[in-house]
């Protein structure tokens, strides 16, 4: 019998601790545990096999740490087969009677990825893939991957599962008391995400004894239509006279334990400080009760690495903005490579309130493939919303779906054969909820009833890829009504039969509805609100519409989702005043001489929102270039010389260089009227080298460099030496600037002067960061050490 | 002796010592008297409290463990020769091994204020950096009302990269307390801890009356032109 056929209809019990019964039997602190399956094989066989008497039906092989990081290639092999054998070893020699299984245990690699660690995600997955591989190969049961801290490495381990085994996968992770992962994901999040990447078994184990646990328990047995496992320890550990005490007793834990099963936790076990005997007596408990089934829950939730957005009753926002189509800002800032600019886009949707964020960013003469990925990445790696990858590039879609930390919205698929046979296999494997489009090969029908039909083929094609109806939302296309009247009314009408009789979540990029028209928002306000009452579940839409705004809150106190009408009291204010009437109203008068000097003062002090006023107001009659050059470079001036007299400290420069970008805003959007002009003192690329991911010293830089008038290439963190000098090359630039924080970065910033030297024999490079010193920076090959940002500016300005 | 556990220790805000707000300005560059922060940037300093003050999560794992000497030198469970550690270490009977982190959030929130305020960042930065130190004393001050009760003093806390004590020491101090199991804190190839506001050091434990600050001191740190120096009095 197999481990899922055996699951359906019965409790799954686990093994308990590993760790604290090797450390009895002799494991000293530091000492890798995986080797004892080579060294103490009979030790390791003897733990496995008491286990299994007490009535475990899985143990998991002693492989917690068994990976390419920790092992040579040779040893590691090695080690998993040998662990593998201990494990058969104890199931042929133990006494029990019950099923018994081996697991290939996985636990996390040990190292933080990307954007808050070094590693790769890339190469976490081919880590995990050679054991997963060995493992298999060595004929275990099932694959064990637990006490995973965050999400993304869960799912490196995952797909490294998925691709490299046909085995069943339980997956387990480590809650802390926040009840959420160490890097933040939440039960739920958890939930979503693997559900969609098809495991078999989900829940949490270690960190925690079974008490503490409760809050997280009950999240996923809300959510998971999955089977619950649950490995608590036995409680902290305490030093009681020397010696080590955990907290919670066999007795106790085996009460609590069997609380779980009543609850709907399918498959128990224990962790650290647990034995033989936590499991004897758990088994004993909970082999009397009858397991609650397993069911489907039919929640449509799509995720991030902190937290799940849940489809129900609320309408769902989802920002429209992050996309080039129609916006010459935009489609700059893809061509520049300006991911600041998008992600500026991104948190401003943020602030609005959407909660999820479609991301496009197709544009035909960039790399569509690497442009989604990168930009995916970095929004990820500063805002939590769930993102919606919007593309037609399947290769772009697998990519940014695979290193996408959570459960993504796809956009889209439609009815058209070769288009579901394209797109449901990637949802299979990553997971996604998928906007489905009624149309096919013959277009987007003109009644509702064939968008309905469209629908259904979309559902039964979906089906046979084993993606459920959960997973789909219907998009039934809004059309302008200035070209057909009748065309609201069909996506109306199929939106309502999709919701009410198909049962199934819907989205509409609603203002489509007004193309062609004028004062398109307040049409738009409205259809959003006729879509709502007809069932429409998420938007696509522009948060900085007021009257999309309105509605949502609107409809939200109307249909009574939002209590004592909080959220419409707190948040209407904004949306009250229409555009029109915004202007400013200033108190502070256009009267020349004194505004200037008053903008003088603004940015001195650091007052950014009266820069920004300010300026707005000067440059109804003066030239851009003169505000520049008569007001915010001697206001710098002033900063900078306090600075370096140490009579301002560096968070007054900051403020202050903060207020300057507010007034260079004003001035470089009036400047993109009249292109010729510039204030560019020319350009300087900056970076932190390779291997150092402090950036807070680097960004104050670019700052500074910014607002003294130089165009700033900013390269990011843990940059390459090559992309250094490509970037150099590429903008012909003759400043670069580097930074390092760490003695052991110090060589990678020594390299990429090398490189540069090579490659680019007349940049000057300036360098910085809290270890170097003069005669550092001179030993690796430095033009320049400045201590500080105003450093860099002062000998930037001489290099011209 | 229990030689061979790791213990966890998660404190409670309301457990760590309030933070203290001169030395958050002291980190974030700010050596000018208080006094002359304008009205803005107080505020500013104000809504970035406010927006941080429950991202911490505080959490401690550590080892205690007899320390044998061998010719004058500390026998340590990872090796390491450092003249200032052995110093440091000096009639010690036994050491504790630990690592201490304020959690990622505050990491996150430093990112995301970089694309929108730095000064914000800056002042986020600094203010992680205090609660972690802050944490470190908070953690030390137990240990050491703790082993009052058994007659034993601690020493200061020293961590890799202070004075001749390598920043290699990391990867084993990593192995040894477990890091990344217990509290969540890994080690990347440039020897560089996430969450980055983290701390691994060791103290030393003496049977002997022996009176020492669990405030950290600069004495011993050679770089003399570091603008975060304290004077010592």
């Amino acid at each position: 019998m197999t481990v899922l056929d055996y699951m359906k209809n019965n409790f799954v019990f686990l093994d308990g601790g590993m760790g604290t019964l090797l450390q009895k039997q002799g494991l000293l602190p530091g000492e890798l545990p995986e080797r004892w399956n080579i060294t103490h094989a009979d030790k390791i066989t003897d733990i496995h096999r008491q286990y299994f008497d007490a009535g475990s039906n899985i143990v998991n092989t002693n492989t917690f740490g068994a990976n390419c990081l920790k092992f040579s290639e040779e040893e590691l092999e090695e080690i998993i087969e040998s662990a593998v054998k201990n494990a058969k070893k104890a199931r042929e020699t133990s006494n029990g009677t019950q099923e018994k299984f081996i697991a290939l245990d996985i636990g996390p690699l040990g190292r933080l990825l990307k954007p808050y660690g070094d590693f790769d995600f890339d190469e976490a997955v081919e880590c995990y893939a050679k054991t997963v591989k060995i493992g298999a190969e060595c004929g275990v049961d099932l694959i064990f991957i637990e006490t995973m801290n965050d999400s993304l490495d869960t799912k490196a381990a995952v797909l490294a599962a998925k691709e490299n085994a046909d085995l069943p996968i339980f997956v387990s992770n480590a809650y802390g008391e926040d009840g959420c992962l160490m890097t933040g994901a939440s039960p739920a999040a958890m939930v979503a995400m693997l559900e969609g990447l098809g495991v078999q078994a989900i829940g949490a184990n270690c960190s925690l004894g079974p008490a503490e646990l409760r809050s997280v328990v009950s999240e996923y047995l809300k959510y998971s239509s999955l089977p619950v496992l649950l490995k608590p320890n036995a409680g902290l550990p305490k030093s009681v006279d020397g010696q080590t005490v955990y907290g919670v007793l066999p007795e106790e834990f085996s009460d609590l334990m069997e609380n779980y099963a009543r609850d709907g936790i399918r498959i128990l076990g224990g962790c650290c400080g647990t034995n033989p005997e936590y499991i004897s007596k758990t088994v004993q408990r909970v082999k009397k009760i009858t397991p609650k089934p397993v069911t489907d829950k039919n929640v449509t939730m799509v995720s991030s690495y902190t937290h799940a957005v849940e489809f129900d009753q609320v309408p769902v926002l989802i920002g429209e903005r992050i996309n080039p189509t129609g916006k010459k800002l935009f489609k700059e800032a893809l061509r520049n490579n300006d991911i600041g600019y998008i992600l500026n886009e991104g948190l401003k949707q943020q602030e609005k309130g959407v909660h999820i964020l479609d991301v496009n960013v197709g544009l035909p003469e960039i790399d569509e493939e690497e442009m989604l990925q990168k930009v995916c990445f970095e929004l990820q790696s500063i805002i939590d919303l769930p993102l919606q990858i919007d593309t037609t590039n399947i290769n772009a879609m697998e990519k940014a779906l695979r290193h996408y930390n959570g459960k993504a919205m796809i956009n889209s698929v439609n009815g058209k054969e070769e288009n579901m046979r394209e797109i449901f296999p990637l949802v299979k494997k990553y997971g996604g909820l998928v906007v489905c489009l009624t149309l096919d090969e013959d277009g987007i029908p003109d009644t509702a009833e064939k968008r309905v039909e469209i629908a259904k083929k979309i559902i039964d094609t979906a089906k046979e890829y084993g993606i459920p109806k959960k997973d789909l939302i219907f998009d039934t296309l809004a059309m302008t009504v200035s070209a057909d009247n009748k065309s609201a009314v069909a996506t109306l009408k199929s939106l309502n039969t999709i919701k009410n009789e198909l049962k199934c979540h819907t989205s509409l990029g609603v203002s489509n509805v007004s193309f062609g028209l004028p004062h398109r928002d307040i049409l738009n306000g409205a259809f959003f609100t006729l879509a709502l009452e007809n069932g429409l579940s998420a938007a696509i839409m522009n948060p900085n519409s007021n009257e999309m705004m309105k509605s949502y809150y609107s409809f939200k106190a109307l249909k009574g989702l939002d209590e004592n009408c909080s959220d419409f009291i707190e948040n209407i204010e904004k949306y009250a005043v229409s555009e029109a009437s915004v202007t400013s109203n200033s108190s502070v008068s256009s009267n020349l001489p004194d505004a200037q000097s008053e903008l003088q003062r603004a940015v001195v002090k650091g007052l950014k929102d009266k820069a920004a006023e300010i300026t707005s107001l000067l440059l109804e009659n003066t030239e851009p270039l003169s505000i520049v050059n008569t007001q915010i470079i001697p206001a710098l001036d002033i900063v900078g010389k306090g600075f370096e007299n140490k009579t301002m400290y560096l968070p007054q420069l900051l403020m202050s260089a903060e207020a300057a970008s507010a007034a260079f805003e004003k001035i470089k959007s009036k400047l993109k009227e009249k292109p010729a002009e510039t204030v560019s003192k020319g350009k300087f690329v900056i970076a932190t080298v390779k291997g150092d991911i402090h950036d807070i010293g680097k960004n104050i830089v670019k700052l500074i460099m910014e607002n003294y008038g130089f165009e700033v290439y900013d390269l990011g963190k843990d940059v390459a030496p090559e992309k250094i000098v490509e970037e150099a090359l590429r903008t012909n630039t003759k400043l670069v600037g580097l930074s390092a924080l760490m003695t052991t970065t110090v060589p990678s910033m020594e390299e990429t002067i090398k490189q540069l030297r090579e490659k680019a024999p007349d940049v000057k490079v300036i360098v910085g960061g809290a270890v170097l010193t003069k005669e550092y920076a001179d030993s690796i090959g430095a033009d320049f050490y400045a201590k500080d940002a105003m450093e860099t500016v002062r000998y930037s300005l001489q290099q011209k | 002796m229990n030689e061979n556990t790791v213990f966890v220790k998660n404190y409670r805000e309301n457990e760590i010592l309030p933070a203290a707000e001169s030395e958050i300005w002291r980190y974030a560059g700010f050596l000018g008297n208080q006094n002359e922060i304008n009205a803005e940037l107080s505020q500013t300093f104000e809504n970035v409290k406010n927006e941080i003050k429950d991202l911490f999560s505080y959490k401690v794992c550590y080892r205690r463990t007899e320390l044998l000497w061998e010719q004058g030198e500390p026998v340590l469970p990872f090796c390491v020769h450092s003249k200032a550690l052995a110093k440091l270490l000096e009639g010690c009977g036994e050491i504790i091994v630990f690592s201490a982190t304020v959690g990622l959030s505050i990491d996150r929130y430093i990112a995301k204020q970089q694309r929108i305020s730095p000064v914000k960042a800056l002042l986020a930065n600094a203010y992680g950096a205090e609660r972690i130190e802050n944490l470190c004393d908070t953690f030390c001050g137990d240990i050491k009302n703790q082993l009052q009760n058994e007659n034993k003093y601690i020493t200061r806390r020293f961590s890799p990269g202070y004075s001749d004590f390598p920043l290699e020491s990391q990867t084993e101090m990593f192995a040894l307390l477990d890091c990344n199991r217990k509290i969540g804190v890994s080690l990347n190839e440039s020897l560089l801890m996430s969450p980055s506001k983290s701390v691994t050091a060791i103290m030393g434990i003496k049977y002997e009356k022996y009176s020492s600050s669990v405030k950290q001191k600069c004495g011993d740190c050679k770089k003399t032109d570091c603008i975060f120096r304290k004077q010592e009095k």
